[in-house]
């Protein structure tokens, strides 16, 4: 098949909460959306294209009814990526990615009284899809039930599919229009025996990033405008 | 790089309502190249694809009375093929003069760590076996022939008894609910197998 992909995500960049807006070079009151602009703006000056939106989503599932009393819960996420539509990713935090079609979905239904769906903590990402060259770019909104919480920043290295080869290429294309908040190697890179990325590894980086804002959601109480 | 812009949601779900129309049967070992032969001719396909599954059954016990059962299958002569996951609902209760088995089936692909993901989950292997033989086709109806194989050492599917001395043949049809044709077609094919295997809806809550 053609081109598998080497993914990267950067960590999200909170633009309206105090501790993070010495890593963002936007001055006070920015709102998500006025960042997002700036971005896309800034990668069309580079010379990048849009190519149409992009969306990836995760819902959780809460093992209520199996496991022994004491033990501590266990989340099951089941998450979508437009790059791949007749995918369905399902995995467990820090433990095995399952990727499955989407008939998966219909399953988790049938499992409903063993799994139980935490429907206000869908996270999703939905954005512009850029393309420059070999690189493809997609800056998102994160949102928990509806409420904008982040940005999302994903890029992609087309042609290689070995992670740590190309690290550095990365981190050099994301300076050029992410001037003060580029990310450390994600940890996916580092478990990798083989060093091939595979899809799951990009929504494993998603899911930790989701898990991160809804930590900070949890941190902050309620509003956030 | 073609990769297309996509505008919209992904396509989620499948459909829920997929019912599995089935009718079993068995043939001694004797009698089953009679059998093979006489598909051969009524079916799609020239020459029989043959298979060598391996199926593990996976249970969660959970606070309901019966437990909630999966089952995942992957080949052994072609490893390269994804896992398939299949959940079989309760045989459907209702027209004794439907002709076939129906119950609910969810059929989903699933890459290779579905194994260690069910026991994540929460499910436990109750057991395993591998089958071996051939599928055929005929329009929406698939036969398959096959003999199943215990695995004397848990895990090693190079080491296997046969169970009995004769085939299992099931001919079965997945179709949306509510399409009560598909039993008499099914009917109709089965027909043209007697005598030499006589299919049946059989009832697996009577064999316990």
């Amino acid at each position: 098949m053609c081109l598998t992909l080497c993914v990267c995500v950067c960590e999200i960049v909170i633009v309206f909460r105090a501790r993070s807006v010495s890593q963002v070079p936007v001055a006070e009151g920015k709102s998500v959306q006025q960042t997002v602009e700036m971005l896309n703006r800034k990668l069309e000056q580079l010379g990048a294209v849009k190519q149409g939106n992009f969306c990836v989503d995760c819902e959780t599932y809460h093992a209520g009814a199996i496991g022994s009393p004491g033990q501590p819960p266990k989340f099951l996420y089941v998450m979508h990526n437009s790059e791949a539509p007749l995918s369905c990713f399902a995995l467990f935090e820090n433990g095995p990615c399952l990727v499955a079609d989407p008939n998966f979905d219909v399953l988790m239904i049938k499992l409903k009284s063993y799994f139980q769906n935490a429907k206000s903590n869908k996270v999703e990402s939905r954005g512009a899809r850029y393309q420059y060259c070999d690189f493809l770019v997609k800056v998102g909104t994160a949102t928990i039930a509806s409420s904008a919480r982040g940005i999302t920043v994903e890029v992609e290295y087309c042609p290689c599919v070995t992670a740590n080869d190309c690290w550095n290429l990365l981190m050099e294309f994301m300076q050029s229009f992410l001037p003060s908040h580029v990310p450390g190697v994600p940890s996916v890179f580092g478990v990798k025996t083989d060093g091939v990325y595979s899809p799951s590894d990009t929504m494993a980086q998603y899911l930790e990033l989701f898990s991160k804002l809804r930590k900070q959601q949890a941190a902050t109480g309620s509003g956030m405008r | 790089m073609e990769a297309p812009p996509v505008a919209v949601m992904p396509v989620t779900g499948g459909s829920i309502h997929m019912m599995e129309y089935l009718l079993q049967g068995s043939v001694l070992d004797q009698a089953l190249e009679s059998l093979l032969h006489r598909l051969r001719g009524l079916c799609d396909n020239m020459e029989p694809e043959s298979f060598v599954d391996h199926e593990m059954v996976f249970l969660l016990k959970g606070q309901q009375g019966s437990p909630f059962i999966l089952r995942a299958r992957h080949s052994l002569d072609r490893p390269v093929a994804p896992w398939h996951l299949r959940y079989l609902g309760q045989p459907e209760v209702g027209d004794k003069s439907r002709h076939a088995l129906v119950r609910n089936c969810v059929d989903v692909s699933a890459s290779h760590s579905l194994h260690d993901f069910l026991l994540e989950m929460g499910f436990r292997m109750d057991h395993e076996f591998v089958a071996k033989g051939h599928i055929f086709r005929k329009g929406a109806l698939k036969v398959v022939v096959f003999k199943l194989f215990r695995i004397l050492l848990p895990g090693n599917t190079e080491n296997t008894e046969p169970l009995s001395l004769s085939n299992l043949v099931e001919l079965s049809v997945l179709a949306p609910a509510g399409q009560d044709t598909v039993s008499d077609d099914m009917r109709n094919f089965a027909e043209q197998l007697k005598p030499l295997v006589h299919l049946d809806k059989i009832d697996p809550k009577r064999l316990m």
